[in-house]
């Protein structure tokens, strides 16, 4: 291959060009660049991968870069206009710098994110990531309301747009995000903010067996309580729910209250939660196998003792959606446990895996996948965004 | 006109009785809620399920025939208006309900179900439906998924994006897909979230499973009288500053409580802003929420400020606020309804500006607004017997929309683009914005069969660059104009 080098290092300087791997890594300094670094990748048919904290670089089909296009010189909380509730920020900011930009208002993006102190909004947006916080404020799709992308022939696109209500032209915000970076690269996101709660109380119930906590967090979702997070932990030693309500501080007490009844007449008490508890999610992304499922809630509990049976761990919150980490050992019956998600109308995805396992990371392929693939066929001819990394090898 | 070849094969499709060709018939799909814009479609068809509506329009895909979709015809941009070359598909037959699941708050309806019929369907269950379209006792799922429809209640509960997890869609080609799941994060690109406010560009969708919501514990409606909307404006910054998220914040000047007042009779303050807040959930948080609110509201001047004091004024006190566009007609003899989006905090200095660009008209616009979320709805009101007015109101309409784009906002926060917004969308958007929702839509029609010419604001076809622009026939014909 022709060494890039050069041409590079002409849009965005030679201390922003290194050698990484046998790839080359470029680190452009705004949309402008990255329209003409993709432009020139587009010219030579180099494959380019975006690359934010790295964090979630091993998710999805292995892609062996040409071109690593570094976003971590696009780093500002562009705009905050905190009256508004609304946002600009760059998309190689690290969640938690805007998170801590944004609570300079008492305000922040709903969505808790794996890793974010590295992770990136970038990234974060490419994978969709979310926490517990979904259940009360939705997901990224709910928060985001406009971007700016760079697509493959260094088209630069604005879409949605700065207001929460808007129904002019295409929502192609959402067609970004979850994509994995298959079909432009966003330089920016304007996300939809709410008031960070000013009081907010955790609670646990744990069982031995799931079907009692399993219950609690139905009963949870049809509740009259003041609900932001649900998780349901599962593993060797039983099953915790923790739960996390947020209201006005006489009114917790209250809820605390019901919820304390609530648990009692599943015969289990209630306790404060540990503070780890909400980190349990990331802390499954050690094991060796890790996939994330997703079901309907009412699947929740059959499933999280699904995966403790397989030797595995679960965390799982109340919408449906599932980190769960297995030993190798496990790998053999996980094709098992996908069949039977997706006969639900759910899936399982493998995100991490050792080398040997070879499990296939997507899974069943959707009737609308050759609707997905002119789609990509139309935003990036010459596949050079992320080739074959998404489903389908998109 | 359409061969009679393919007409013998559209009736193959739904049978004799769910075919329309006579035109005092046909007469009835001519316009949809934007009336000023006519055209009578070639045919009309009303399958009874998904394979008839795949059927058709597999017809369609053969013979490249343009097709709409219609619910109830209630959109007020022309997202329905007919193509006089094509046909429209009534969703008027597909009314069945086809799944309910309350214990995961999932229900799976087909699209010609009506909006509130939803929420009566899980009432016994202690749920509703949350997008609440001014028009839900008539429009349809179907209509609401096209135009991704919103609400006096989405400041809260979000709009009809949020809450659809998945849909049955048959593709402009005839194929028959399905986007998204009942599960959260499918994997794939969002399709679903794409198509759902793409107006009908897209295809036809003939079931979707939705999101329901359980029923607040309190709902509690205040009506605080201002004088001025400016001050009622600074009351719901001040509200949603305290951290306070209410279901509904809205905001009607004096033109509009005088016009819903005549038409059904919501005992309004007399006032020049009239502010209604609407906080719902648990009653403890309710309470002190409403207690916070009161304070806010005479903080800024508000000289009344009571509570609807049981559950059939609240309604009543909604009945007037959702009636208000029809209530216009009281008031004048033509109006416009607009539909601009704003900065929230752009609120009293647009009000402003736009009162004084009405009064440089002479015209008189009345301001009926969705205050907590900024979206305007400005209805010019004028006379089309006095020569020329109707264009000055067109006029006005257009400059007030490029007002909110200039302050940040939008051309349209839930009526749509249709045919009445297509040149405002390219004030919105610059060119390579527009391509890149092209490459979608050629994605999804490669011919430009579903519902063709609207949304963008000149006709394109896929693959062509920078079309040149071609008058639509109703234009050359003098019928219509796009504004």
């Amino acid at each position: 291959m022709q060494d890039m080098s050069g041409p590079l290092a002409a849009i965005v300087g030679t201390e922003y060009v290194r050698g990484l791997g046998g790839a080359v890594a470029v680190a452009p300094g705004n949309a402008e660049e990255i329209a003409a670094v993709l432009r020139l990748a587009q010219e030579n048919h180099l494959a380019v991968v975006e690359c934010g904290g790295g964090t979630k670089q091993g998710w999805g089909y292995p892609v062996a870069p040409a071109l690593v296009l570094e976003m971590h010189r696009l780093n500002t909380l562009r705009e905050h206009t905190w009256q508004d509730m609304t946002c600009t920020v760059e998309a190689g900011c690290t969640w938690a710098a805007m998170q801590s930009g944004l609570a300079q208002h008492g305000q922040f993006v709903a969505v808790d994110p794996l890793w974010p102190d590295k992770a990136t909004v970038g990234g974060i947006v490419a994978t969709n990531d979310s926490g517990t916080l979904r259940q009360r404020y939705g997901g990224l799709r709910d928060l985001v309301i406009g971007m700016t992308i760079v697509l493959a022939d260094g088209t630069i696109a604005h879409t949605g747009g700065k207001v929460v209500k808007n129904v002019a032209g295409y929502d192609l915000h959402k067609l970004m995000i979850g994509a994995f970076g298959t079909l432009g690269v966003v330089t920016s996101v304007n996300f939809r903010l709410h008031s960070i709660p000013r009081c907010a109380q955790s609670f646990t119930v744990s069982a031995t067996s799931v079907e009692p906590v399993g219950r609690v967090m139905l009963a949870m979702l049809h509740a009259q309580l003041s609900t932001v997070a649900i998780q349901l932990r599962g593993g060797a030693d039983g099953f915790d729910l923790d739960i996390q309500l947020a209201s006005l501080p006489e009114v917790l007490e209250t809820q605390a209250g019901a919820l304390g009844v609530l648990a009692q007449g599943e015969g289990i008490r209630l306790r404060a939660a540990a503070d780890e508890a909400w980190n349990a999610r990331q802390r499954q992304l050690d094991a060796d196998v890790v996939c994330k499922g997703t079901m309907l809630p009412s699947e929740i509990a059959r499933f999280a003792e699904r995966v403790r049976g397989l030797g595995g761990e679960s965390v799982t919150q109340a919408g449906g959606i599932m980190i769960a980490g297995f030993p190798v050992a496990a790998a053999g019956q996980l094709m098992e446990l996908r069949r039977e998600l997706e006969e639900g109308g759910g899936s399982l995805m493998v995100l991490k895996q050792p080398e040997e396992t070879r499990l296939d990371c997507w899974g069943t392929l959707p009737d609308s996948l050759p609707l997905m693939r002119e789609i990509k066929r139309r935003f990036d001819p010459e596949r050079i965004l992320n080739p074959g990394r998404f489903l389908g090898q998109i | 006109m359409l061969s009679a070849n393919i007409l013998v094969e559209l009736r193959n499709a739904v049978g004799a009785e769910g075919l329309i060709v006579e035109r005092n018939q046909l007469q009835t799909y001519e316009c949809d809620g934007l009336a000023a814009l006519r055209s009578v479609p070639a045919a009309v068809v009303l399958p009874r399920s998904a394979a008839q509506l795949q059927a058709v329009i597999r017809v369609c895909a053969r013979h490249h025939i343009p097709f709409v979709g219609r619910g109830a015809g209630t959109g007020l941009s022309g997202g329905a208006l007919p193509d006089d070359r094509g046909i429209v598909i009534s969703f008027s037959r597909m009314t069945k309900f086809l799944a309910t699941d309350i214990p995961n708050q999932r229900i799976t309806v087909e699209a010609g179900v009506i909006n509130a019929h939803v929420t009566q369907r899980v009432t016994p269950a202690g749920h509703f439906y949350a997008p609440d379209p001014s028009s839900q006792t008539v429009c349809t799922i179907g209509g609401n998924v096209a135009e991704n429809s919103g609400g006096a209640h989405c400041l809260k509960y979000g709009f009809t994006v949020n809450h659809v997890l998945a849909l049955e869609v048959v593709l402009p080609t005839g194929e028959m897909v399905h986007l998204g799941s009942p599960t959260l994060d499918a994997p794939g690109y969002d399709l679903a979230g794409v198509f759902v406010g793409s107006e009908g560009t897209l295809g036809a969708a003939s079931s979707m499973t939705l999101r329901i919501v359980r029923r607040p514990e309190t709902v509690q409606v205040l009506l605080a009288a201002f004088d001025s909307i400016s001050a009622a404006g600074h009351a719901v910054s001040d509200i949603i500053a305290a951290s306070i998220l209410p279901a509904a914040m809205e905001i009607m000047d004096r033109l509009a409580i005088q016009a819903a007042e005549a038409a059904v009779h919501p005992h309004y303050p007399e006032c020049d802003a009239l502010l209604l807040v609407e906080v719902d959930g648990p009653a403890a948080e309710v309470d002190l929420h409403m207690k916070q609110v009161r304070e806010l509201c005479r903080a800024n001047g508000a000289w009344e400020d009571r509570l609807a004091q049981s559950e059939q004024e609240r309604l009543l006190v909604w009945k007037g606020r959702k009636a208000a566009f029809a209530a216009a007609g009281r008031l004048s003899p033509d109006y416009i309804v607009q539909d601009g989006v704003i900065p929230r905090t752009k609120l009293p200095l647009v009000l402003e500006q736009v009162a004084e660009m009405a009064a440089a008209t002479g015209l008189r616009v009345c301001n009926v607004f969705h205050a907590g979320d900024g979206n305007l709805h400005p209805l010019v009101l004028y006379d089309r017997s006095i020569p020329g007015q109707e264009e000055v109101a067109i006029d006005l309409s257009i400059r007030i929309l490029h007002l909110c784009v200039d302050h940040g906002g939008s051309i349209t926060g839930e009526h749509g683009v249709g045919r009445e917004k297509q040149q405002a969308l390219g004030y919105m958007y610059s060119e390579p914005d527009l391509d890149t929702m092209q490459r979608v839509r050629c994605s999804f029609d490669p011919d430009n069969i579903s519902n063709p010419d609207k949304v963008f604001p000149r006709p394109r076809l896929c693959g062509e660059k920078t079309g040149k622009y071609s008058p639509h026939p109703l234009e050359t014909a003098g019928v219509a104009e796009f504004f």
